[in-house]
């Protein structure tokens, strides 16, 4: 079986036990959420703020536990000891990732020591790792602090290949970054992809973006999947209306009418 | 409209942030200034009307709105004209506010009419002014004070409204709001839009002219359709841009470029 990732309705619903907010009913921010992921796919994860796109991500990345369902992940027998997790996050934030006081060189140097457990070879792994992410060597020993939002991300994301995981989930990596950059990343993400097999989720509000990278998409919307296939018959043929209300958001088609009536809507 | 002409300006004493900064507003039209991250863009819009603080700024040229120099006017001038004819909706709006004045305050003050301010605020999908006049700016999220700063601006009916990012932080439902607004704004009168972002994407849909600022300096105004029909030159030394005459116009064609490689 190649699926590496199984989930079967998948529930969560955030209890208000909270000291001030008591009376309130629970929530339910996903509901009945199934798909499978096959090894070495991108998929997307597209859906407004507010939809339950980074929660689906966290109860991926087993940062939180999910209420009700099932999830089955298959990964290959070498991780069964491994002190490392086969999923890693690429959070919106990568200052809070890096440790903003250390030297980003020790920091990869010490990733690669932990997965492989030997100093032999990390000079040169290290190399390959900072050229693949196009890290230039004059950063290698700056600290986290002393990097720009850009060059942060790409630090972080070479910490994490230094793992080598299994999956890896993209949280909004695209916002506040301009078209150069996105453009970087884009492809940054398929060679990843490509080079070290690492399976992608790229969660995003940019459904544009996702075409270029995705090979499936999910549509998400209040917590439930309302459309999901390849990205292709997605933009092809959307078939839910809110898939249609999004990709006319995202190019400005929307009339005042339309807009009005999803927003009584929710 | 207006007419800007920045010869320098600089933190006094030290090097110069923008130089050369020429243009003109058009009548009816919505002028963009794109420019990546650190690129001078929120200095350019607040030396306009001397928003910047002239302890650590100084700036020199002129910048003409209704035949007077609007740089050497006294704060006593500024104020009507801050108040009345060109409008600011700043990226962080939430700051932009007195924090111990409620909402009603700026209702009051900005604008007498309750039904207009009602009919813009349904427009936006706010509350109504009776439930947002309680409010104090730190209670309503950044993308609410944002809607709201510009119904305070549209409510002035001023001519020139100047916007900072206003797609950051808000979904592109409500994005595509402002969009229709600022569009139906400009339609009337003599009125024009100035606003600078680095949201390509939004900047095609929206704009009429386009500029593009980097390192300190800023490109001509291009029509929308001449910029997005540049021709996709790959970049190299070779390519004489100079005779078009913007500076940084391979930065621009750069990022139209990758801007076209990621949304066609």
């Amino acid at each position: 079986m190649n699926e590496l990732l199984i989930a079967e309705n998948i529930s969560y619903i955030a209890a208000n036990q909270g000291l001030f907010s008591r009376n309130e009913p629970d929530k339910e921010i996903l509901n009945n959420i199934s798909f499978q992921l096959e090894k070495g796919r991108i998929l997307g994860i597209a859906g407004e703020s507010g939809s339950g796109k980074t929660t689906l991500a966290k109860i991926l990345a087993g940062i939180i536990p999910y209420s009700s369902g099932k999830l089955t992940f298959n990964w290959p027998p070498e991780w069964q000891k491994s002190k490392i997790s086969p999923v890693q996050i690429l959070f919106q934030n990568n200052g809070e990732i890096l440790n903003p006081f250390r030297v980003i060189d020790e920091i990869i140097e010490e990733a690669i020591y932990i997965k492989t457990g030997e100093k032999k070879n990390i000079r040169e792994e290290k190399e390959k790792i900072f050229d693949s992410v196009n890290f230039p060597e004059h950063l290698w020993n700056r600290k986290g602090f002393e990097l720009s939002g850009g060059e942060q991300q790409r630090a972080a994301l070479a910490r994490i290949i230094a793992v080598k995981p299994e999956l890896l989930i993209l949280d909004e990596p695209f916002s506040a970054q301009d078209a150069d950059s996105q453009l970087n990343l884009l492809n940054l993400f398929k060679e990843i992809n490509s080079v070290y097999g690492i399976t992608l989720i790229c969660i995003s509000h940019n459904v544009n973006i996702l075409k270029k990278l995705c090979d499936e998409i999910i549509i998400i919307y209040k917590g439930e999947i309302v459309e999901k296939g390849t990205a292709e018959k997605i933009f092809s043929q959307p078939e839910h209306p809110y898939t249609k209300f999004l990709m006319k958001a995202e190019s400005y088609e929307l009339s005042y009418k339309d807009l009005k009536a999803e927003f009584e809507n929710l | 409209m207006l007419k800007v002409d920045i010869k320098e300006l600089s933190i006094t004493g030290k090097r110069a942030l923008l130089s050369g900064i020429n243009f003109e507003m058009k009548q009816n039209r919505i002028h963009t200034v794109l420019g990546l991250n650190g690129s001078g863009k929120t200095t350019l819009i607040k030396s306009l009307t001397g928003l910047l603080n002239a302890h650590f700024y100084s700036v020199t040229g002129s910048v003409f709105f209704e035949g007077r120099d609007i740089l050497s006017l006294d704060i006593n001038e500024m104020y009507p004209l801050r108040r009345d004819k060109i409008k600011y909706v700043f990226q962080d709006a939430v700051n932009s506010f007195n924090q111990l004045k409620t909402f009603e305050y700026y209702f009051n003050s900005l604008a007498k009419d309750k039904e207009e301010i009602n009919s813009l605020l349904s427009y936006f999908i706010l509350p109504q002014y009776s439930e947002l006049s309680r409010l104090y700016p730190y209670e309503v999220s950044g993308g609410m004070a944002q809607r709201i700063s510009l119904v305070l601006a549209l409510a002035a009916h001023p001519e020139i409204i100047i916007l900072d990012e206003p797609t950051s932080g808000i979904d592109s439902a409500i994005s595509n709001l402002f969009l229709l607004k600022l569009k139906e704004f400009v339609s009337q009168g003599k009125n024009s839009v100035l606003l600078v972002t680095h949201d390509i994407n939004f900047a095609e849909k929206i704009s009429d002219e386009i500029a593009f600022l980097s390192d300190g300096r800023l490109s001509k105004f291009y029509s929308k359709k001449e910029l997005f029909a540049y021709p996709d030159v790959p970049l190299s030394e070779g390519n004489n841009d100079k005779q078009d005459g913007p500076e940084g116009s391979d930065s621009l064609r750069k990022l139209i470029h990758s801007y076209k490689q990621i949304s066609l």
